[in-house]
């Protein structure tokens, strides 16, 4: 009952937190300098042209006008047109942004496959090789930028070894891609039954979703030992182990009780990693909407960005539903 | 004679500090416990009366240690077994009662759940037979609707029925020996009142020891067989209950009794005057009453006292033992 | 001279839903200058938000709180212009009520500072508190960290004395202390009240030093008082059921003393929402019967006590007039008289 009230807040407060984070970033983006008509028409154009063009984009409008008319279209499915790709903004996001949202789910799940464990050790045995070789695996993973360990990533495994596919994209240029479906090539691939593409997708996101997932093993298992560690110090992890549970049993409580704050990372990460994996994928080509948001910005080309922006926006938006859907089912307190 | 449910011979545990000599937190001290008794022990904070329960649990909390003398759990030394061993001893043949019942239960676990664990890991119990026999526990408790509170929480509980959950838990595997750390103090009084004399008849029922910690010593006086007083970790006075609350005989448990008293002239003679003399640490050398005592006299600052036999099962630790006109 | 003068006070806090925690419901009672009167009863009770009102802190919903004859509440609190000084309040936890960052001499002194008095007459002033409350003049320049808890009461006690207030709230002084620590403050509390001629309104739950330290007592359940009257009587002679259960709990250290009674409480105190319209024992009661299911009116059964119980004749009746209190300190008497040792006696020789 009261979760479903909940959800019903929630999705109350979704149109105007969109419209808010909308306006925001149109603002911002305004304030970058630079024309577009300029940027259009390039060094020839001719005075009469540029105002033409401008007239025609709106640009002669106040901010808060061309604000409304952006909503307007948005609202009708129009997210207008990216003048570099001369493509409708929606398309060529349809594109990208499942790029990066498989290169990103993936590379978070090894992040967790890597740090929970690791966290739950460090907390286990609070001495020992183990506890130190975490230790200086947290502080390294949060020293070294990604997209370093990337390029360090390639030449080991592509330039030395050869046991990588070249880093230029998500699939080989040999190979037909999957019809889209959903956009991610793994799932498309599977779809259609099409094995050799799966393949080759699989072995392009090796690399980037491991220089992913080691660097955001990181956080995950600070934030898991350090909860962890504070669950076994509590006075109910004490007890249960007065009344004799095996220390298994204890621990695996622990965690338990630990898994929210660890969701809750898990989601920061998520929310900041569909655009702070750029670097990740200019490094190996990737082509996803990360890197489409940057050329955007660096071309004054408004309407990618913006798009980028709302599509983030609404999934973030989900992803902390999702997370509190979480806490719910984790935690009776809440309930 | 039979051997004791729990015998403790010159324990001693230690705390090491940095750059200092290690802190005693318990000294010597010698306390066993009868088939079925219940043995009430007295201490008011940093008395070492919550480390005992630990050692006897051979659950020192690190970096804590026990150093000499050893724990006898119906006659097996407990330093001899290894881990495993004392994992299995520990919630099925002894078991503890503890304050705040509300944050020593897990939140994210029902009561079912929390009960049934113990029985689950403990004898392999489970399914529909752990359910009931979780069930008759609550029942037995005195839990008002157990099969609803089954599922309940622990936040949906008050004070009362989390300490009521507790003691299923401690006596869900038929214990030998109950320790109850300071149980009760978190409870009001009607409740506690309720919750001890349910305690007492569980303990009876299950043919229970139980080692009564508690800086309480009304408590004692109503609910225990003997009554023990530990000052500076070290057992200052033990007696029956009857032959205790008549005559007690250690300077120590006569000002714990004097602060019931309504008369400031009796209690004169017990409470050190000067500046707040309770605040006194225990002190290392001679008698650890010393610092605090009215009837103090150079040999107790040197010479450190034996725990003596005074009469038939009144032990005293003290040089000059408080006598009254018959 | 009645001081303080409470009547009818009712305090609702609303939780939505339209629903309220009725936590004060329609409670009189008056302190007089210098004397102590106790409010006892378990948690939920009330007795910490009567406390809270009479001081001003929180708005009641209805009722009246006269501090000579003045209605508190609203611009009326213990910090305001006329009444800063004349009322304190000495809290339960002497370490959360303390700043730690400040010098215990300071905050002993605040309340002066608060008058606006003069550094020398602060000094002083503190000086002479420290000096009451038994703490050395040398600890004022210690944080409350450094200090064991019986110590940092003392400070609390000092700054609620500084200023010589008429009324003291005392909110459960010595339940945070061991129980050695807290004969000491008691008979500290004792003292000042003789010194100063101090009035306390003293909320507690431990029934031994309410029988010591407090003139009258009203003993609280789910935010009514069920009894009221002299400590003395009272306690021998209860006519209230959660009175007599409540003694009936009391622990004293003596095997042979504890109410015996038929009287036996079940259950625990319910939550304070949505209370039912008649006696709130009702359903822990063994005496209720159909007619309390509505509230019973306040008798007085003798001179100062009154009683809201429909069967308070039967209770009279089922109980035998005995103060265990006043029985264990005649038996402690002989227990705490020590004779000369023999031994003792010897090493003198």
């Amino acid at each position: 009952m009261r979760l479903l009230s909940y959800l019903g807040q929630r999705l109350l407060f979704v149109a105007p937190q969109l419209v808010g984070i909308l306006f925001v970033s149109f603002l911002l983006v305004k304030l970058i300098p630079g024309d577009p008509a300029v940027l259009m028409l390039g060094p020839f154009a001719t005075p009469d042209g540029l105002a033409r063009l401008r007239t025609e984009l709106g640009l002669d409008r106040t901010v808060v006008e061309q604000f409304l008319i952006y909503l307007g279209n948005v609202v009708q499915g129009d997210l207008g047109t990216s003048w570099q790709t001369t493509m409708p903004v929606t398309s060529d996001l349809a594109q990208r942004f499942p790029a990066t949202l498989e290169l990103v789910t993936l590379g978070l799940l090894v992040a967790l496959a890597i740090g929970l464990p690791l966290g739950v050790a460090g907390a286990r045995y609070k001495r020992g090789l183990l506890r130190t070789g975490a230790d200086y695996y947290g502080l390294l993973a949060g020293a070294l930028p990604d997209f370093w360990l990337g390029l360090v990533l390639i030449y080991v495994f592509y330039t030395m070894l050869g046991w990588a596919p070249a880093p230029l994209g998500r699939i080989d240029f040999a190979v037909i891609p999957p019809e889209p479906v959903t956009g991610a090539l793994l799932i498309d691939s599977l779809i259609a039954g099409n094995w050799e593409a799966f393949r080759s997708a699989a072995g392009h996101l090796v690399l980037p979703v491991l220089t992913l997932g080691l660097i955001n093993a990181g956080p995950i298992l600070k934030m898991t030992q350090a909860t962890t560690e504070r669950m076994l110090d509590s006075d109910f992890s004490r007890y249960a182990e007065l009344c004799g549970l095996p220390r298994k049993v204890v621990v695996a409580q622990a965690l338990r009780n630990a898994l929210p704050s660890v969701i809750t990372i898990v989601s920061v990460l998520y929310g900041f990693l569909l655009g702070g994996a750029v670097l990740v994928e200019i490094v190996f080509s990737w082509g996803g909407a990360g890197q489409y948001a940057v050329q955007g910005v660096l071309n004054a080309d408004l309407n990618p960005v913006l798009g980028f922006v709302l599509y983030s926006a609404v999934l973030s938006l989900f992803i902390y539903l999702i997370v509190d859907l979480l806490y719910f089912l984790i935690d009776p307190r809440t309930r | 004679m039979t051997t004791p449910v729990l015998a403790v011979e010159g324990l001693d545990v230690e705390f090491p500090s940095y750059g200092e000599a290690p802190v005693r937190a318990l000294h010597g001290l010698d306390l066993s416990i009868g088939e079925q008794e219940i043995v009430g022990l007295v201490g008011e904070s940093g008395s070492g009366k919550t480390t005992l329960a630990r050692a006897i649990m051979q659950l020192v909390p690190p970096p804590g240690r026990i150093s000499q003398g050893s724990v006898s759990f119906e006659g097996r030394d407990l330093s001899k077994l290894d881990e495993e061993q004392l994992r299995t001893l520990r919630g099925r043949a002894m078991s503890m009662v503890i304050a705040n019942p509300r944050s020593e239960l897990n939140p994210l676990l029902t009561v079912g759940q929390q009960i049934g664990n113990i029985l689950k890991y403990h004898t392999g119990c489970k399914g529909r037979e752990l359910r009931e026999r979780v069930i008759e526990m609550l029942k037995e408790v005195r839990i008002p609707d157990p099969e609803r509170r089954y599922d309940a929480f622990p936040h949906e509980l008050s004070g009362g029925m989390a300490q009521r959950v507790v003691m299923a838990i401690a006596l869900i595997c038929n214990p030998r020996l109950v320790i109850s750390d300071d149980a009760t103090s978190g409870l009001d009084v009607t409740v506690q009142a309720q919750v001890l004399e349910l305690l007492k008849r569980l303990a009876e029922r299950h043919r229970t020891a139980m080692l009564f910690i508690t800086r309480d010593i009304g408590i004692t006086a109503h609910f225990c067989d003997r009554v023990a007083i530990i000052y500076g970790g070290e057992i200052m006075e033990i007696a029956t209950r009857a032959r205790f609350f008549a005559n007690p005989m250690h300077p120590y448990s006569v000002l714990l009794l004097a602060a019931f008293s309504h008369n400031p002239k009796l209690r004169s003679y017990w409470l050190k005057e000067g500046e707040a003399a309770a605040e006194a640490r225990p002190a290392e050398t001679g008698c650890p009453f010393a610092p605090r005592c009215v009837r103090v006299r150079e040999h107790c600052r040197s010479v450190h006292p034996e725990l003596r036999e005074l009469e038939a099962g009144h032990h005293v630790r003290c040089h000059f033992p408080v006598e009254r006109r018959a | 001279m009645t001081l303080l003068d409470v009547k009818n006070l009712v305090q609702h806090f609303p939780t939505g839903r339209g629903k309220a925690v009725q936590a004060v419901n329609g409670v009189d009672f008056t302190v007089d200058a210098g004397e102590t009167l106790a409010l006892v009863g378990e948690s939920g009770s009330g007795k910490t938000t009567i406390g809270r009102c009479v001081l001003g802190l929180i708005q009641p919903t209805g009722g009246s709180i006269l501090f000579h004859g003045e209605p508190m509440g609203g611009r009326r609190t213990l910090r305001s212009p006329e009444l800063r000084g004349r009322m304190q309040l000495v809290f339960q936890e002497p370490a959360e009520s303390l700043d730690p960052r400040i010098v215990v001499g300071r905050t002993i002194g605040e309340p002066m500072a608060a008058l606006g008095a003069s550094r020398a007459d602060r000094e002083k002033a503190v000086r002479l508190a420290a000096q009451r409350v038994g703490l050395p003049e040398r600890l004022l320049g210690s944080y409350p960290a450094e200090l064991s808890m019986g110590l940092q009461q003392r400070v609390g006690i000092a700054r609620a004395v500084v200023s010589r207030p008429e009324l003291i709230v005392l909110d459960e002084p010595t339940s945070a202390l061991d129980p050695s620590a807290r004969a000491e403050i008691i008979d500290l509390l004792i003292r000042l009240q003789k010194e100063l001629g101090t009035a306390y309104l003293f909320i507690s739950h431990d029934l031994s030093t309410v029988r010591y330290l407090s003139h009258r007592v009203a003993v609280l359940y789910l935010g009514s008082i069920v009894e009221q009257g002299p400590s003395a009587e009272l306690f021998a002679a209860p006519r209230h059921p959660y009175s007599v259960g409540l003694l009936a709990s009391v622990l004293l250290p003596n095997p042979e003393l504890r109410r015996e009674s038929t009287i036996r409480l079940e259950g625990e105190i319910p939550s304070p929402i949505d209370l039912p319209p008649g006696c709130p024992l009702e359903g822990r009661c063994p005496l209720a019967i159909a007619r309390c299911r509505e509230m019973p009116p306040v008798e007085t059964v003798s001179p100062g006590h009154t009683v809201r119980c429909w069967r308070h004749a039967d209770v009279a009746q089922m109980e035998q007039a005995v103060d265990y209190f006043e029985r264990f300190q005649i038996e402690a008497e002989r227990i705490l008289t020590p004779a000369p040792s023999k031994q003792e006696e010897q090493w003198a020789n």
